[in-house]
């Protein structure tokens, strides 16, 4: 009897479990189809050539004659001035250009964030504007502001800061210094918006607590708004870091990495390689492989700094 | 010297005057409790105190000198706020020690007084704690710490119960009591609940919409309303307000008739009121003698009777209009439809069509 009731109802459960697992299937199966042409995208035009360039960085040879090189090309790396060049322009644009944006955006950010300030939502749009309008656009006019006789030698020369006027674009110095402006003009914005974002999110009453306290501006902003916006500041420092390696569009359209090669990046260096120099497209993968094993390290270097100390 | 005295003291916000006129003098050493409805401006009062807002109109002196401009940070005050606003990213021994940092005090004086505050309000075990580990009762102590260790002539306080479930809140109710007696400071403390403000306050300012309906003593208020929105707010359950008319008028004394209850009529030894005035009889639900007693009798029917133990609550009607009528013995009476009780004319207010108190 007792036993009889078993088998039924392990039956009966086997049944369940039977009826279940199909169900579980046909969602699993449904599941896939609906993300199976995002996947297939995903695939051909990111896993693919990600998995091919890693086979090409071990290819030697010109245009489409290549065969495998072995660890050439990482050799040719430790041997490639211009590579060396491209490597330490990157790394200083990155170095300078990354703190002075974030700090900006960061004071852009705390000053429009009080509600008493006239004209903010004025501001806040004119700061964002840069990261939203035209790339090519923008160049040009970066690129007529610093011309020999654009508006930004005839006002210095106005205001008699200089005598003569600074050739901004093949001078190797400012033409950095024009780079950096021209990333830091446009991505600032970008950057306060998350900064003003996570800003709006903190109690206003804990300024106020503070300031009834006696705790100066610089210390509310260094002591409670700087840690409170800490995941975000890890957050846009990534970004940021990954953009300002990947730093192309801008040197391409305003200096093409000149003058003798003083902002010439990787990605453009990439670009040449690959495509205005004769193709050498095996080692045009080696250097781009460089620049991910700087994101990861460098992305890795930011969260253990920033990592929460308390457990 | 910590007294705190306002003089006309006026408020708006753009074209909108939220605070209306307000005079007021708060004693050294007092525990003043700001009273009223939602939005009548108390916190808006306690924050220009603070000065977290600034004055738009009007005088507010701190131990005898004008705040009006003065920089919150210098006016000998701390506060402690709704939200507790304690520093997320600081420990408990951090956040109560943070604002001396900039205060130039040296670091063992702010270990010395961060201890000297936790053991006051037993944080001792929490000190190295993040405010997110600890509960709501905990973090309310905090900021009271926080506001301890600066050593404030005045204390402000916004609601600081709100946040806590009722056991908790009387709990920090009495601590708050004895907080003072130790602390020997000024309080200016907001809420809207009135059994706080009767427990805890030396002296009650009851507010609505933005000016002082009426200050003084908790039970100078409960038993002498000067109108009939402060005998409305203070005591619970409330008042009871009966519609009725003035009938007669003798030497000290006038007669009423009680529109809602067969026409019943009381005699209160009153000289104000005019014979065929509209009036509000205003009758606390513990003031209702037996039927009999004296006064005039009024008969109810219950609708609910709530039963706390000790007492009991009738809820109850006659004429279209509710009353509620605390009863002792009321256990006994279950399953009655109706009960009557007496109103004793010497425990009866008596206000005008505008509120105002007949006397
Ligand atoms: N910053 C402001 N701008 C405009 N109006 C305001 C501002 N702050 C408060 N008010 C108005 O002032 C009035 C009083 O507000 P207040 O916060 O002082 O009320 P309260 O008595 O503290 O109310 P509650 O009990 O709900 O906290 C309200 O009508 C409110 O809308
Ligand atoms: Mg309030």
């Amino acid at each position: 009897m007792v036993a009889e009731v078993e088998t039924s109802g392990s039956m009966q459960d086997r049944r369940r479990g039977g009826a279940a697992s199909n169900l579980a299937r046909s969602e699993q199966i449904n599941g896939w189809l609906f993300i199976m042409p995002a996947l297939v995208l995903l695939g051909i035009f990111m896993v693919y050539p990600i998995l091919w360039s890693l086979w090409m960085s071990f290819q030697v040879g010109r245009g489409m004659n290549f065969s495998f090189g072995g660890f050439a090309n990482i050799i040719r790396l430790t041997q490639d001035p211009v590579f060396i060049r491209a490597l330490s322009n990157t790394l200083l644009f990155l170095a300078v250009q990354v703190p002075i944006m974030l700090m900006l955006a960061l004071l852009f950010a705390s000053a429009l964030n009080d509600s008493k300030l006239w004209g903010r939502g004025f501001f806040r749009t004119a700061i964002f504007l840069p990261c939203v309008t035209s790339l090519v656009a923008y160049s040009v006019i970066f690129k007529s502001i610093f011309a020999l006789d654009g508006i930004a030698n005839q006002a210095l020369l106005a205001l008699q800061l200089i005598e003569n006027p600074i050739n901004w674009l093949s001078d190797p110095f400012w033409a950095r210094v024009v780079v950096i402006s021209a990333i830091t003009w446009r991505w600032t914005g970008y950057n306060m918006i998350f900064y003003l974002a996570a800003m709006q999110n903190i109690d206003r009453s804990i300024y106020e607590a503070a300031k009834i306290d006696g705790v100066p501006t610089w210390a509310r902003f260094w002591f409670i708004t700087v840690p409170m916006l800490k995941p975000v500041i890890l957050f846009t420092a990534v970004t940021s870091t990954i953009g300002t390696l990947q730093l192309f569009d801008e040197v391409n359209l305003l200096t093409n990495g000149g003058p003798s090669d003083a902002t010439l990046t990787l990605s453009l260096y990439i670009y040449n390689l690959s495509f205005r120099f004769m193709p050498s497209f095996g080692y045009a993968a080696t250097v781009s492989y460089v620049i991910v094993i700087l994101v990861g390290v460098l992305s890795l270097i930011q969260f253990l700094i920033a990592r929460d100390r308390r457990r | 010297m910590s007294s705190v005295k306002l003089r006309d003291v006026r408020k708006s916000f753009g074209h909108v005057e939220v605070i209306k006129g307000v005079d007021l003098d708060i004693e050294d050493k007092e525990f003043v409790v700001f009273v009223g409805p939602s939005g009548c401006g108390k916190t808006t009062l306690l924050r220009m105190i603070a000065g977290l807002e600034t004055i738009t109109a009007g005088n507010l002196d701190i131990g005898g000198e004008r705040m009006n401009e003065v920089d919150p940070s210098k006016r000998g005050i701390a506060m402690v706020f709704q939200s507790y606003a304690l520093y997320p990213h600081m420990t408990v021994r951090e956040n109560m020690g943070f604002a001396l940092r900039f205060a130039r005090v040296p670091k063992d004086e702010i270990a010395r007084q961060v201890n000297e505050a936790a053991r006051i309000l037993a944080l001792d075990p929490l000190l190295d704690r993040y405010p997110k580990q600890l509960s709501g009762g905990q973090r309310q102590r905090v900021a009271i710490g926080r506001a301890i260790v600066r050593d404030p002539e005045v204390f402000l306080f916004d609601e600081p119960l709100s946040n806590l479930d009722a056991e908790l809140r009387v709990h920090m109710r009495i601590e708050l009591a004895r907080l003072h007696k130790e602390l020997k400071t000024t309080i200016v403390y907001v809420t809207h609940d009135q059994v706080e403000a009767m427990t805890l306050a030396d002296k009650i300012v009851v507010m609505r919409d933005g000016i002082i309906e009426q200050a003084g003593r908790p039970l100078d208020l409960y038993d002498d309303p000067a109108n009939q929105f402060v005998a409305g707010f203070i005591g619970s359950p409330k008042m009871n307000f009966l519609a009725a008319t003035i009938v007669e008028k003798a030497a000290g004394n006038v007669t009423l008739e009680l529109a809602n209850h067969g026409r019943a009529r009381l005699t209160l030894p009153l000289t104000g009121g005019t014979v065929g005035e509209a009036v509000t009889l205003g009758v606390r639900a513990e003031h209702f003698g037996e039927a009999g007693a004296g006064g005039a009798d009024i008969s109810l029917d219950i609708d609910v009777a709530e039963h706390l133990g000790s007492t009991s609550y009738v809820y109850a009607s006659a004429g279209g209009e509710a009353l509620v009528v605390e009863r002792e013995e009321s256990r006994h009476e279950n399953g009655r439809s109706h009960i009557v009780v007496s109103i004793d004319p010497e425990r009866a207010y008596l206000f005008d069509s505008q509120g105002q108190r007949i006397r």
